[in-house]
């Protein structure tokens, strides 16, 4: 069970360096490809992305989730700190905001935080709840632009 | 690569886009990929204590098959906003049984344009979009706002 005393919670913030080869290799896991040559070059080339409008390899749309991944312990680090139970765990919902672009080399810090914990009574098994638990990040450039909010709901069943 | 949503009317649908049929090796290529080693993505013995007969894709792996599908159609740098609810599980298709496994394994992205609009300057498109597997059971639905 979620401990709702987190409601509120902030994390330390993290300071990650966006690397170009986990863009690509990002970008060829969401594509389902064996190989950089298979995937859009804005992912690989620099030349091809700046072609393109960027002004460097740009991050595909759902990269900065595996920030969180990457730093403050990782998801057991995070489901450990909200008392979640990691075999219950769900994926709710995910949402991002794009206020800039994120390329390879920009320095990003992210805070986050614990915005809501709330419970929600099963349609098929009254008196049993799932529990819902609200994770808010705002991510900030080497500049300090804020360039995306990030919303992960995740769901104890 | 990208389409003219000037010629898209509200109610219109998008291009669809399906992708190969998920295997184990994509979900442990996506978890070294993203840094997310939840055991249910890649360890049987793992899902078996949870009554589960196998490993199951991540959520978020199928929402960056969405991220593929979106980016097929609007610029990576005009996204605004992309919001996804998830809905169901998706299991790999077994090697050993693959005809009769690729069906739950294959996911088709599809949406289309509910809005248009002015916001901060630019015209901005919103389109609905749901993942669904082969045999019609929907993974995720939401939506993504883009400048167009």
């Amino acid at each position: 069970m979620a401990d709702k005393s987190k409601l509120g919670m902030e994390f330390p913030p993290y300071v990650i360096e966006v690397e170009k080869a986990k863009i690509a290799e990002f970008a060829m896991a969401v594509s389902q490809k064996n190989d950089k040559e298979q995937i859009n070059p804005i992912y690989a080339k620099s030349e091809a992305a700046k072609k393109a409008g960027y002004s460097g390899i740009p991050v595909p749309p759902t990269f900065p989730t595996s920030f969180m991944f990457w730093t403050g312990g990782g998801l057991m680090g995070i489901v450990n700190s909200l008392g979640i139970n990691l075999g219950r765990l769900l994926h709710g919902e995910e949402e991002y905001e794009y206020f800039g672009e994120v390329c390879a080399g920009d320095v990003i810090t992210g805070k986050m935080k614990v915005a809501k914990m709330f419970d929600k009574e099963k349609k098929d098994k009254p008196g049993k709840f799932m529990e819902f638990t609200l994770l808010e990040t705002e991510m900030r450039n080497q500049r300090g632009e804020l360039v995306i909010k990030a919303r992960t709901t995740l769901v104890e069943r | 690569m990208t389409i003219k949503f000037a010629e898209l009317n509200i109610g219109e649908a998008i291009p669809s886009y399906t992708a190969n049929p998920i295997t184990r090796t994509d979900l442990v290529r996506y978890a070294g990929a993203s840094g997310d080693f939840n055991p249910l993505h890649h360890d049987n013995t793992f899902v078996e204590v949870f009554g589960m007969k196998r490993v199951i894709a991540h959520g978020m792996l199928i929402m960056g098959i969405a991220g593929e599908a979106v980016t097929a159609l609007v610029d990576n740098k005009n996204l605004r906003k992309f919001s996804v609810r998830f809905a169901g599980m998706t299991e790999p298709a077994d090697f050993n049984d693959f005809e009769n496994t690729k069906k739950r394994a294959t996911i088709t992205v599809s949406g289309k344009v509910v809005n248009k609009f002015e916001e901060n300057g630019e015209k901005r498109v919103k389109c609905d979009i749901v993942a669904k597997d082969a045999l019609g059971s929907t993974k995720l639905s939401g939506f993504f706002i883009a400048a167009v």
